[in-house]
């Protein structure tokens, strides 16, 4: 699988501070997308309680949206436009309890185009599910990704139309609109369900988690946070914050 | 200017450049800088390219470059001061050449709730559609509309005393001198050239489904110019119908003076005033796209107006004025996710005119092309692009066929 880095380039050799990081986040999430038996907590017998690992995001950046390109041949002033929610974080476990990738049963997600903005910015969702791409402008976009676990192409489309595509494979998935090259929306594809988006205020969580030990990462906007442990007893809740620069 | 060496070498630095390209893709930027909260924006667009050698010159262009072999760097810049001012700018160079200001101006939006510019400098094209997506990621192929690029003989600043003068240069575009006016050898003019912007004032309003712009400029369409050389204006409007997503018409026409002050008085002496030679030119174009693809159509007409300067008796003056069509289909469908493939066809012709020993002929030689090609992207911003061109002259003295491959790396943010 691919990881993606905040402006949308592939992470390479070259981007050292952030490379360990990033290698724990691919190693933990091709964990889970393999179901590799050493890192996974087994569920505990069926008597036992799920719980909740919860708390907050901290984002020490300043995170600016993706600007139009300078419009010097358009003849005109460009329309207004949304500007994007950055400030949502995905947080999930690293590595998921043995028997969690049986209940995914996929499902529907939507990724509006409103006002030239995918609508959410972030998208969370389980492998198996299909996300529609509704279009809501008065005019064309063309949704596509090259994305290596996932490219897609909907082609043109306009407004009141659809089209949607089945996630089936776990990663990030960077989206794009052909037409309005400002426009970038982030899929992250699990395979289990232990993840949560962050709300307004950075807070987050994961529910019905079984007792066990994990490894908990945040995301945000490309930039994953140090990854974390956490245990969470019977029916208990285990608080863990993190922060993001 | 040429600095370009051998063709080896040119080859050797666009294999290194589309290496270096890729190899350090993971690092350039994918999107415009944004400074000062958003305030000041900049992006670029770079093409290199590198075709087969173009010797019956039908792809080169106004700085005698061949669009086939380009390396072309484009930095724009937008700086927003206030609400209702943007300043907006762009360089270019081409093959490492001189920088030029492509654009330079101010756009004022007076009223905030209402869809209407003013932009006043050097401003985008008013006339046709393809002049405003020529940058190599909006264009699917790698050769342009023969409409806005194929070099006709005729320059505003040197002129043909006689109609066998003018018959005489046909297909000599790329370089061509007249016995008046301007002596060197120079490049003639597209119907309308898309590697120049006009200077001047341009409004733009949107209202419902239809756009409308009007301009008044210094140069005119095949000829833009940022000092002016005939002290006269070109009027060109341009109004778009958008009556259902993804159908856009549109009509432009354009009228002004074309022969430079000079070339007029060295013509017909005197204090001749050079407003009454100009250029008219009308144009029609049509975009539909739906799903995977887009088809495009575009016809302009163009017709100049010349001093006619007495002739001896047994020598025929140019009559009347020299009419120039040009057709162009476009077509372009998504094979798969960063694959496209696309075709034009274009076809460009002239009136005819007589002359005393050459008889009736186009006043320059009619050309056709076909171009095919495809472009894959390695990532967004990254796109590779091959096409062939088959091209056929009817008449003149250069080459009348050529049949020229070329490949080109493109890089925007």
């Amino acid at each position: 699988m691919q990881i993606i880095g905040t402006r949308g380039t592939t992470i390479g050799g070259t981007r050292r501070p952030r490379l360990r990081a990033l290698v724990a986040v691919a190693v933990a999430v091709a964990s889970v997308a393999l179901g590799l038996p050493a890192s996974a907590p087994r569920m505990v017998a069926s008597a036992a309680r799920n719980g909740t690992i919860r708390g907050r995001v901290e984002l020490r950046r300043v995170l600016a949206p993706m600007e139009r390109r300078p419009s010097v041949a358009d003849l005109g002033t460009p329309i207004g436009r949304d500007v994007p929610d950055l400030l949502r974080s995905v947080v999930y476990l690293g590595s998921a309890p043995r028997g969690a990738f049986e209940t995914s049963d996929g499902g529907h997600a939507v990724m509006d185009q409103r006002n030239e903005t995918f609508v959410p910015h972030v998208l969370a969702i389980t492998t198996g599910t299909t996300v529609d791409f509704p279009n809501s402008d008065k005019f064309y976009h063309n949704v596509f990704s090259l994305s290596k676990i996932q490219s897609f192409d909907l082609g043109r489309y306009a407004a009141g139309h659809s089209r949607q595509v089945r996630f089936d494979r776990p990663g990030i998935v960077r989206v794009f609109c052909e037409i309005h090259s400002h426009m970038n929306a982030y899929i992250l594809v699990f395979s289990h369900p232990f993840f949560a988006l962050t709300d307004a205020e950075g807070r987050y969580r994961i529910e019905n988690v079984p007792p066990g030990t994990y490894d908990v990462i945040a995301w945000n906007e490309g930039t994953p946070s140090e990854t974390k442990s956490s245990t969470v007893s019977d029916g208990g809740t285990a608080e863990l914050d993190f922060t993001i620069r | 200017m040429k600095v370009w060496g051998t063709a080896a070498a040119r080859l050797v630095w666009v294999v290194w450049a589309c290496t270096a390209t890729i190899a350090r893709a993971q690092t350039l930027p994918s999107e415009p800088i944004a400074l000062a909260g958003g305030r000041v924006t900049v992006g670029g667009d770079i093409s290199a390219g590198f075709g087969s050698e173009d010797v019956g010159f039908f792809d080169y262009s106004d700085y005698s470059n061949s669009a086939l072999r380009l390396l072309r760097i484009d930095v724009s810049a937008a700086v927003k001061a206030g609400p209702h001012f943007t300043v907006l700018a762009e360089v270019r160079t081409e093959n490492l050449g001189k920088v030029r200001p492509y654009a330079l101006f101010l756009r004022i939006r007076p009223w905030m709730a209402r869809d209407f510019d003013i932009q006043v400098g050097r401003v985008p094209p008013t006339f046709g559609a393809f002049p405003r997506r020529t940058y190599a990621n909006d264009n699917p192929l790698i050769g342009y509309p023969l409409a806005y690029q194929y070099l006709t003989t005729l320059r505003p600043d040197a002129l043909p005393a006689t109609a066998d003068e003018l018959l005489r240069k046909r297909s000599l575009g790329w370089e061509v001198g007249y016995s008046i006016g301007d002596s060197t050898r120079e490049a003639g003019v597209p119907l309308v050239t898309a590697f120049r912007w006009d200077t001047g004032v341009q409004a733009h309003t949107t209202i419902g489904m239809v756009s409308l712009t009007g301009a008044v400029t210094t140069g005119t369409v095949s000829n833009p110019l940022f000092n002016d050389d005939n002290d006269g204006h070109q009027y060109v409007t341009r109004a778009e119908l958008r009556p259902v997503s993804g159908l856009v018409v549109g009509t432009s026409f354009a009228r002004g003076p074309f022969v430079s002050v000079a070339a007029a008085r060295g013509a017909l002496g005197g204090e001749t005033d050079a407003n009454p030679f100009t250029q008219t030119a009308w144009g029609g174009d049509v975009e539909y796209s739906r799903g995977y693809y887009v088809l495009r159509a575009e016809t302009i007409v163009s017709a100049w107006r010349l001093p006619a300067p007495a002739v001896p008796p047994a020598q025929r003056a140019i009559e009347g004025d020299l009419t120039a069509f040009a057709t162009s289909i476009e077509g372009r469908y998504k094979l798969m996710p960063g694959l496209y493939a696309a075709a034009r066809y274009d076809n460009l012709t002239f009136g005819d005119i007589t002359g005393a020993t050459l008889g009736t002929l186009p006043w320059d030689a009619p050309v056709a092309r076909i171009e095919v090609g495809a472009g894959y992207s390695l990532q967004r911003n990254l796109l590779l692009k091959a096409s062939f061109q088959h091209n056929t002259r009817d008449g003149g003295v250069l080459q009348r066929t050529s049949n020229l491959a070329a490949a080109q790396i493109v890089f925007w943010f």
